[in-house]
């Protein structure tokens, strides 16, 4: 465990914030289990920007927007906001589409799988199991040749600008909600901690995971690479024992496996949604919460994942893909089935191949 | 910036773009009673759908007080009756279905009442909520709260009986619509 490293310490901090704070947000009105969450958050802005007609899931989730300029922010401040893409763009769109089916099926993105988890889920047991073989897939993907071309810095620094100029946008709209941005009023898209709390959350932790590179997928992958050396592993150990703190003095933990909010019992499905998170992830660099911090930080390509992401929540929502207490609909089945088609078609196409003698 | 201005074609193109952007603005700000009528419509999205959603309300009150005043009188199989004759006309509507869940527990038909319950509220989450015109969130509660401990312990002691595991499903269901989360 490297303790007296600076960036150890920046790591823990941005985990056991992460935890707080995800927790904290749903006790401050956000849906239970669901102060942060990645997927669900671009539903609702999806469904505010009227890319879908689920009345009860329509707001401009302020986290979002704040996780991107915060990261921003901090990226400026430390000289790293570098423009940069031009890597496999249609791949990575697509990517963030698949992404947002994989957490639909499951009912949320990693973090919310560890929300939901320290808050007593064992539904998501399965999921947890399935993040991690994908993850280990696309590990063996990488290591068996896999590369979908580094990103091009980008001189003349304009591609990169494009996606934080949108979430500058959508924080416009927020603000002043003109008549053709929609907005819940009921189911989980009406329930919302104060915006500007809210908004100050997601600069705060949008700033910290651009200094620590904190992302749940990296992390399990960085675990299968280096154990315990890596100082992401113990930044998603302070992002548990935080949440579960919280759970805990929030009167907040319910262990089991039944009853519990925005879960269901098909664990084979949830197991393969989080396993098409898990692996897709690992190929492109990072998992949701990531791809949106590293758009901030003027990658293109992340910032292409994002708006795939954002066409995505319209979409699971749309076409009734995505998992609810009910279960799994056959279409969110079918979907996700067609998402790991995708990746190991990709996998076969991105592979690079030393030439047989 | 003086890169991006070293000579006429930059200047042109900077021009072109404060005058726009300049314009956008200043036609965002003077469009308060402005604009045709459909743009009008357009930006007025959030009205529209908060409108349908109070005519909904109204309309669906309007349908089902035949059904409310019989239950109200005791006339309980009327009611059914009165309910089978608007599901006929619209099959896809989750309210009937929680008043007649809610008329059969008055029946004592616990598992036909939780089945309709689940019905009603896969319909339409509204039936869920805490608060709202159509919340059967208190009802359903204590439907779930009184018969979710003796149905799973019927369950335990009878784990061939597919009935029983079809009831305890549908508690667990409605347990967890209770319980919240995002969807």
């Amino acid at each position: 465990m490297p303790v007296f490293d600076r960036h150890f310490w920046i790591v823990v901090v941005a985990g056991g914030l992460l935890g707080l704070i995800g927790v904290g947000l749903a006790v401050l009105g956000n849906p239970q289990n669901s102060g942060i969450c990645i997927s669900c958050f671009l539903e609702n802005s999806a469904g505010a920007l009227g890319l879908h007609g689920n009345q009860r899931m329509q707001y401009l989730r302020p986290e979002l927007i704040g996780f991107v300029l915060g990261a921003v922010f901090s990226a400026a401040a430390g000289r790293e906001f570098h423009s940069r893409g031009g890597s496999a763009p249609l791949l990575r769109f697509l990517s963030g589409v698949f992404l947002m089916i994989g957490c639909g099926v499951f009912i949320g993105c990693p973090i919310k799988l560890f929300l939901r988890l320290t808050a007593g889920d064992l539904t998501v047991l399965s999921g947890l199991a399935g993040l991690i073989v994908g993850v280990w897939f696309g590990l063996k993907g990488l290591a068996g040749g896999i590369h979908l071309g580094g990103g091009r810095q980008d001189p003349r620094g304009a591609s990169g600008l494009w996606v934080p100029l949108f979430f500058l946008l959508l924080l416009f709209l927020l603000l002043l909600q003109p008549g053709f941005i929609l907005f819940s009023t009921r189911g989980s898209g009406a329930q919302h901690a104060p915006l500007l709390l809210s908004l100050a959350a997601g600069l705060l932790l949008g700033g910290l995971a651009q200094r620590s590179r904190f992302c749940i997928t990296g992390s399990v992958r960085d675990t299968f690479l280096m154990g315990r050396r890596t100082p992401l592993i113990w930044g998603l150990a302070a992002f548990i024992l935080a949440a579960v703190g919280t759970n805990l003095a929030a009167g907040r933990f319910h262990p089991g496996f039944y009853g519990q909010p925005g879960a269901h019992l098909d664990y084979a499905w949830s197991f393969l949604g989080m396993l098409l998170v898990g692996w897709l992830s690992v190929l492109i660099g990072g998992c949701p919460f990531r791809q949106l911090i590293k758009a901030g930080e003027g990658d293109a390509d992340a910032g292409l994942v994002v708006i795939g992401m954002l066409l995505g929540g319209g979409l699971v929502q749309a076409w009734g893909l995505a998992g609810t207490a009910a279960g799994v609909p056959l279409y969110g089945k079918v979907a996700v089935l067609v998402g790991l088609a995708f990746v190991a078609a990709n996998s076969l196409l991105w592979r690079e191949r030393v030439a047989e003698a | 910036m003086n890169r991006l201005l070293q000579d006429r074609f930059d200047r042109w193109h900077v021009l072109v773009l404060l005058l726009t952007t300049l314009g956008a603005a200043a036609l965002l700000l003077t469009a308060g009673g402005g604009g045709d009528a459909a743009a009008r419509s357009e930006l007025n999205r959030q009205l529209e759908q908060d409108v349908a959603y109070r005519a909904r309300i109204d309309f669906l009150q309007d349908l089902y007080r035949p059904v409310l005043d019989l239950e109200k009188s005791g006339a309980r199989q009327q009611a059914l009756l009165k309910l089978e004759e608007i599901g006929r006309r619209y099959p896809g509507e989750g309210y009937g279905f929680i008043i007649k869940g809610r008329i059969l527990l008055q029946l004592d038909a616990v598992e036909e009442a939780v089945a309709n319950y689940v019905e009603g509220v896969r319909l339409n989450g509204d039936f869920a909520d805490r608060q709202g015109a159509f919340s059967a969130w208190n009802e359903i509660d204590q439907l779930v709260s009184k018969q979710l401990p003796s149905f799973s312990e019927r369950a335990r002691t009878h784990p061939d009986n597919a009935s029983l595991k079809r009831v305890l499903n549908n508690l667990h269901y409605l347990q967890s619509r209770l319980a919240g989360g995002c969807e």
